[in-house]
């Protein structure tokens, strides 16, 4: 097929392009309750071509793409079609001049480990086993699970001469726990794991599982005001979130983003902890062919580096990176109790917890959290946060334990002061 | 367009013929897809041509001893007719074996009752025709013309999506063939007040073509205006206030709130409070709310991704609760019939009870009569974003601003951003005036939970309600 492609870009006279063959399989398992309810499988190939423009405009030389999906159930006449449509568009799409990736040339990088290597059926039951593995007692349960074990192949080529390839698998899915007396509520958790971590889904189940007793026994007593407000798991990854999407080249080439290296990004006045924070690479190579690698983005607040695609990278003279797909947060602090202790409401289940970068501004409906004064931690559930992180950004403070996901790895839980919570009184 | 599954009709029919030798219910859902955006703003110009959440690709459906089983695939010709049977026998018996100790939820076979269809939705404009060039303009054009109006804009960012495609439903009774296309446009105006960027959102769709860009240029200044008021925008002091929610807004309350919570695979799994409510009050009279294909908008559908003839669903009849929206499997589970629901993100996706184009019926007053009504309380604009909580109906909706009412009449003053909670039927139940003018908008795209986007469309008229605002 890549040959067909080749051919066929040599035939619309496309000198300038990229190719990237993706190959992707998965298990997919859906239960309510203890019960089967649909078992999937998929096995999908698709080609996606980008390719290239350069067109003259006032004097200057403008680049253009435009990318097209190719089917192999494509015949030569339709692929020369498609690609004459994309190359046609590209003329129109024509940005200010930027060089193409530098090109690699590699052998195949091999994902290692159980999840890749082992058939998908069987590490989809053992994802299922060690999600069902928690769900021991009556009062709170597993309502329903749904498990996809994805594995795929990627390789890409261009007319630079990059030809590189690499293997993934990933474990991703949700489930929601319920728990019926005294008041019939539910949580929905979601997870996601690039290796085959059983322990810690069992583990999240187990915390999920505490999380919707309590909610089923809390109370409507949150009264409007200000708190300092304890994020942990998700949506403390879901704040630091702000930071990796500020220092991205396409939102600073537009000026979205007035961020620069060297910059104290979280103000002068900073009395809590200086992020320390990475940009992990989680594949070996971006979607366009860049060679990735684990970027330290902030120390002790200050802007280490932009990140960003091939294009916006260029625009703004420096190296492209890459677009990163998760988080390290290094900051540490005291033991979670301590972090938590004293008057502050523990907020650990939203219907929707959101950060938006654009205005600094995080919240969410709140489905449970712990108002914790006088060395009593109380369940309440009803109200919503919305908080200015702008505001507060000089004033984080953070604990010891620490939190894993697909995207995140850092502290367990962030503790931010005189956050603005709308109750239910 | 489109005429590759004329080619692959044949063998597919032979496919479901040959599953069904094996399996008592076999299906295919085969997509053909086209799909591109173009897009301006500050950053560029951008066409695409990669996808919207679709793709081109088969889904297989059957039933074994396990119950249901699919298998996604993008290969296929007459050749691969015995290799697509035997990779999902396969697939399934490893599933099973490796499943040994998790029994089935028990379900019935679904009825396969013979139908025949074949229609396409129509267009005034169509975008391939239009061209490349063309839009690209026209998008700058407009651009430019938000640019002008006021200089403390930092960007504008405007973009238009279109997706067009046929699907194919066979099984051993049912010969179905649908074209649909929608295509969407997204103006957003940008101003910045120091770190903080304050952003407005105007939606147009169309179950149509390029025609949707005639609506953008009218609502460019009202766009501009919005953005720069909220540059002196400030927090609310949380409480619960008479509201107005514009068409917008409503239809946000219509799909989030409520409508997640009537989808019916969440019967199923004992995940929604609406079950235990059917044909009982959980709004007030004033309410009627719908889903369907009776309106022509971006999700009105011929059938759904599991072969259900649509229509036009009536799910609450002046407050009360008549039923919800079900797929085939749950209504199979249920012992109801399905209403058309069924819905796939793509072939690649499993399908879930989804909502299509879900609204309220319009009323008797005017959005002036509304704002005249209140003492103090907000007219609250454009919605930002929504989650649903079935089973305990509680409210999460976000809202970019909401205009201060005092005395029977707007201040002036703006507050950002709104967050909307309470419980639903408190809020429906305190609809005490519906809008004359309905409108619905599917510019966008719905999560199931955080997954499974889909286009859906919601709308309705202007309402007032009691709602807590913080």
């Amino acid at each position: 097929m890549i040959e067909r492609i080749k051919s066929a870009l040599r035939d619309c006279g496309i000198s300038l392009w990229r190719i990237t063959d993706s190959t992707v399989e998965s298990a997919e398992l859906f239960f309510v309750k203890k019960q089967l309810d649909t078992r999937r499988i998929k096995d999908v190939r698709k080609f996606q071509a980008a390719v290239f423009r350069d067109v003259e405009a006032d004097g200057q030389t403008l680049r253009g793409f435009t990318t097209v999906t190719l089917l192999e159930s494509m015949d030569d006449a339709r692929l020369r079609e498609e690609l004459n449509g994309a190359y046609y568009a590209a003329q129109f799409a024509a940005n200010p001049f930027y060089a193409l990736p530098d090109p690699v040339q590699a052998p195949v990088k091999e994902k290692t480990g159980q999840l890749c290597q082992a058939p998908l059926a069987e590490s989809a039951a053992q994802i299922a086993q060690a999600l069902f593995a928690a769900d021991t007692r009556e009062d709170a349960f597993l309502n329903s699970a749904e498990i996809f074990v994805t594995r795929s192949r990627t390789r890409i080529l261009s007319s630079e001469g990059t030809d590189a390839a690499y293997t993934d698998a990933k474990a991703e899915g949700e489930f929601v726990v319920q728990c019926q007396e005294p008041e019939d509520v539910e949580i929905h958790n979601t997870y996601s794991y690039d290796t085959l971590d059983t322990a810690a889904l069992t583990k999240k189940v187990a915390e999920a599982l505490t999380f919707v007793r309590d909610r089923s026994r809390a109370q409507r007593i949150l009264k409007s005001g200000q708190y300092d407000v304890v994020l942990s798991a998700e949506a403390a990854a879901t704040v630091l979130s702000y930071y990796q999407d500020r220092a991205a080249a396409q939102m600073i080439y537009p000026k979205y983003s007035t961020w620069q290296v060297g910059e104290q990004v979280q103000g002068e006045e900073i009395s809590g902890a200086k992020l320390d924070l990475d940009l992990c690479a989680t594949q070996p190579y971006s979607e366009e062919g860049i060679p990735m690698e684990d970027l330290p983005l902030l120390r002790a607040g200050e802007l280490k580096a932009i990140h960003g695609n091939n294009r916006f990278c260029r625009y703004l003279d420096i190296k492209p990176t890459g677009l990163y797909q998760k988080l390290r947060c290094l900051n540490s602090g005291v033991p979670f109790e301590e972090l938590k202790a004293g008057p502050c409401l523990w907020a650990v289940a939203f219907s929707d917890f959101q950060m938006d970068s654009m205005s600094g501004h995080f919240g969410g409906e709140i489905r449970l959290a712990y108002l914790i004064e006088d060395g009593r931690a109380i369940p309440v559930t009803g109200g919503s946060i919305n908080g200015s992180l702008l505001e507060s950004q000089g004033s984080l403070r953070f604990c010891e334990e620490r939190y894993e996901a697909a995207h995140y790895t850092g502290p367990y839980g962030v503790r931010i002061p005189n956050v603005n919570v709308a109750g239910v009184e | 367009m489109f005429s590759s599954l004329d080619s692959v009709k044949p063998a597919l029919g032979r496919l479901i013929a040959r599953l069904r030798q094996v399996y008592p219910y076999a299906s295919v859902l085969a997509v053909e897809d086209a799909a591109r955006r173009w897009s301006v703003s500050r950053a560029g110009v951008n066409i695409d041509a990669s996808g919207l959440r679709g793709g081109t690709g088969f889904v297989v459906r059957v039933f074994d001893g396990t119950g249901c089983g699919e298998y996604s695939f993008n290969r296929f010709d007459e050749s691969m007719t015995e290799d697509i049977a035997a990779r999902l026998a396969e697939g399934l018996k490893a599933q099973s074996a490796a499943l040994a100790g998790f029994s089935p939820l028990p379900t019935p076979v679904p009825a396969d009752e013979p139908a025949v269809l074949r229609k396409s939705t129509g267009f005034q404009s169509d975008p391939r025709d239009l061209g490349d060039e063309a839009i690209i303009n026209r998008l700058r054009a407009l651009r430019e013309k938000a640019l002008a109006l006021d200089g403390r804009i930092l960007d504008v960012q405007l973009g238009m999506n279109y997706r067009c495609c046929r699907k194919l439903f066979l099984s051993e009774n049912r010969d179905l063939d649908q074209s649909l296309m929608w295509t969407t446009c997204a103006l957003m105006v940008l101003c910045s007040r120091g770190q903080e960027l304050k952003i407005t959102y105007e939606p147009f769709s169309v179950l149509g073509g390029a025609e949707v860009l005639d609506a953008v240029e009218d609502r460019i200044p009202e766009a501009v205006k919005k953005a720069v008021e909220l540059l002196d925008s400030q927090p609310i002091t949380p409480g619960e206030y008479d509201c107005v929610c514009d068409s917008d807004v409503t239809g946000m309350i219509v799909h989030e709130a409520f409508g997640h919570g009537v989808e019916m695979d969440m019967f199923v799994k004992d995940r929604a409070l609406g079950r235990s409510y059917i044909d009982k009050y959980v709004a007030s009279e004033l309410v009627t709310m719908h889903d369907g294909s009776a309106v022509q908008q971006a999700a009105t559908m011929f059938f759904d991704d599991e072969g259900t003839l649509t229509g036009d669903t009536v799910i609450i009849d002046k407050g009360v609760l008549k039923t919800g929206m079900c797929d085939a499997l749950s209504a199979a589970r249920l012992g109801v019939k399905p209403t058309g629901n069924g819905r796939r993100e793509s072939y690649e996706r499993k399908a879930y009870a989804r909502m299509t184009n879900t609204y309220f019926d319009a009323g008797s007053h005017t959005k002036e009569e509304m704002i005249a009504s209140i003492d103090y309380g907000f007219l609250l604009e454009q919605p930002s974003s929504g989650m649903e909580d079935p089973k305990n109906w509680g409210i999460q909706c976000m809202v970019s601003v909401a205009r201060e009412i005092k005395d029977g009449r707007l201040t002036g003053k703006i507050f950002s951003p709104i967050v909307l909670t309470g419980y639903v039927p408190d809020l429906l139940k305190s609809v005490s005036m519906m809008g004359r003018e309905q409108t619905l908008s599917g510019s966008g795209f719905c999560g199931k939970g955080y997954k499974e986007w889909l286009k859906v469309s919601d709308g309705g008229p202007c309402m007032k309600a009691r709602i807590r605002l913080g």
